[in-house]
């Protein structure tokens, strides 16, 4: 892999932004849709950017991801394919989870280009508003370690930070750079192209940044196991799930946020209307002395873990979005990981790889009948 | 005690005309079962086991036609699918996996029917009752 060494005295996202407007102004690029701070300054948001001057502004990675990236280009390729190119910069797990929706027809990826960073990880959105200067200090400060406090408790245990097997066409790389230094790496057939158009030359050997990821690869994935079999112990059986959602007020915000859930109507919406009779209610009370009401908070739960558990990328939306801290995205690792192993199956790798529920081998998974 | 319920989803084609047979031969099977005729067992949504959850059922059986009989072709492949990720999820999530029996029943087969239905029960009898919610 070679790539080409950009400065970053304004830092990253100064660095970035420069990148951005020669693509811009070689003209292979018609858009980009990027963060950006908003005025007030408290909180950042997608924008679909055409004025080469407004990229002066653009946030490319962010502190926060009060949006996920993936939703944004939900909505702007809702109605098909979009005729001129865009390039979208976004965090790789943003990148994965419009892999997902597009392979189940909600976004379109024609024309479509993207270009992920290394990513520290995200901090809470509602640590952020609170107090923007304190955590952007902070964050710098998590640039420049790769760890510190206040980080999205999934962030801690993302192994997918870089961009291996995240299909993007072009990737920062910050992971040990030198300081005020980054690297731009052309990681697709097009990515290379776009670069050599804006006449930025990749020839310098980028091994020591490989390297530099697998170390923090490493000591994610260490984190990963350590909260997995933690969890194993918190999580596990009817009694300890109870505990664990027990302060969930069905407000189902971590489904509305979620880049994936993408139903317009949701079967655990509605199903709270296939309601039983009251006196059944009364029978059922009855034979286990009393029933929470309403009754839909496990079933939602457990339902959402079976539809998304597979598809699940680990970005933690659920998580910052809950208002009771519910370890929603925790759980969703602990369950995801398990099931995504039995299929063999890595969320966002590639367009090429099948949802595992919509296609099947005549002969396979017969450890799961009975016959 | 009431014995815990069990709600088996039938396939039209072959497990619910099994579930006849062994009626009319005048097979046992227990009492506590509450059959659902679906067309095929790839109409059974993963959502429709955790609903009978809710509603109190403590074990779902899901009968279909043997593999390559299916008379929608691939309904039962892709209800294997669906219903082994369910299962894995709960397994995971420390919920028995044996409360989901998947399984074949052709319609001649009301021994075998009957035979599910029983082990089901004894199965099920054994875990106790599901409280979800
Ligand atoms: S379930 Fe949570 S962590 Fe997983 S993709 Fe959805 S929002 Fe992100
Ligand atoms: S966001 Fe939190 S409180 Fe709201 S439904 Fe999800 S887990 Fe429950
Ligand atoms: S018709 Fe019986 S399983 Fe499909």
């Amino acid at each position: 892999m070679t790539g080409a060494t950009i400065q970053a005295k304004n830092g990253v996202n100064g660095a970035v932004s420069a990148v951005l407007k020669s693509l811009k102004d070689s003209g292979c690029v018609d858009a980009v849709l990027v963060p950006t701070r908003v005025k007030s300054g408290e909180t950042f948001v997608y924008l679909l950017i055409r004025n080469p001057k407004m990229l002066d502004s653009c946030a490319p990675l962010p502190p926060v991801m009060p949006v996920q990236g993936a939703r944004a280009l939900q909505s702007l390729t809702r109605h098909g394919k979009v005729e001129q190119t865009v390039l979208c910069v976004m965090r790789p797990c943003e990148v994965r989870a419009s892999i997902e929706l597009a392979k189940r027809r909600q976004v379109d990826l024609e024309n479509v280009l993207f270009m992920s960073l290394d990513c520290p990880g995200a901090l809470r959105t509602r640590d952020y508003v609170n107090d923007p200067e304190a955590l952007d200090k902070r964050y710098q400060g998590i640039l420049n370690n790769w760890e510190g406090d206040g980080l999205r408790p999934t962030c801690e245990t993302c192994v997918h930070f870089s961009c291996e097997d995240v299909p993007v066409d072009l990737h920062v790389g910050l992971v040990g750079t030198k300081e005020e230094e980054a690297v731009i790496i052309g990681v697709s057939k097009r990515g290379e192209e776009l670069l050599d158009k804006a006449g930025i030359e990749c020839s310098e050997d980028v091994s020591a940044w490989q390297v530099e990821v697998e170390k923090a690869r490493d000591k994610k994935a260490g984190n990963r196991s350590k909260v997995v079999s933690e969890l194993k112990d918190k999580a596990a059986g009817m009694d300890n799930l109870g505990l664990l959602f027990a302060d969930c007020i069905n407000c189902h915000n971590c489904m509305r946020v979620c880049p994936i859930c993408y139903c317009r109507q949701c079967f655990f919406d509605s199903s709270d209307q296939v309601r039983l009779r009251a006196e059944d209610y009364f029978a059922k009370a009855q034979a286990r002395g009393g029933i929470r009401f309403p009754g839909d908070m496990m079933q939602f739960h457990l339902g959402r873990i079976y539809h998304m558990g597979l598809s699940c990328v680990g970005c933690g939306a659920c998580e910052d979005g809950c208002p009771m801290d519910v370890p929603v995205s925790q759980v969703f690792a602990f369950a995801g990981d398990e099931v995504q192993k039995t299929f063999d199956y890595v969320p966002g790798r590639s367009t090429d790889e099948p949802i595992p529920t919509l296609t099947y081998e005549e002969d396979e998974l017969h450890e799961y009948e009975d016959a | 005690m009431k014995e815990p319920t069990i709600v088996g989803f039938l396939c039209n084609w072959c497990s619910y005309e099994g579930a006849d047979r062994a009626g009319d031969a005048r097979l046992e099977y227990p009492a506590n079962i509450r059959t659902v005729r679906v067309m095929c067992s790839g109409r059974v949504e993963p959502e429709f086991v955790l609903h009978a959850f809710r509603e109190g059922a403590s074990g779902v059986l899901i009968l279909g036609c043997h593999p390559g009989d299916c008379h929608y072709k691939m309904g039962n492949y892709k209800a294997r699918r669906r219903i082994s990720l369910l299962k894995k999820t709960l397994e995971q999530l420390g919920i028995e996996p044996e409360r989901v029996r998947l399984d074949w029943v052709a319609a001649g087969e009301g021994e075998r029917f009957a035979k599910v239905a029983n082990e089901m029960a004894d199965t099920i009898k054994g875990l106790g009752p599901l409280e979800l919610s």
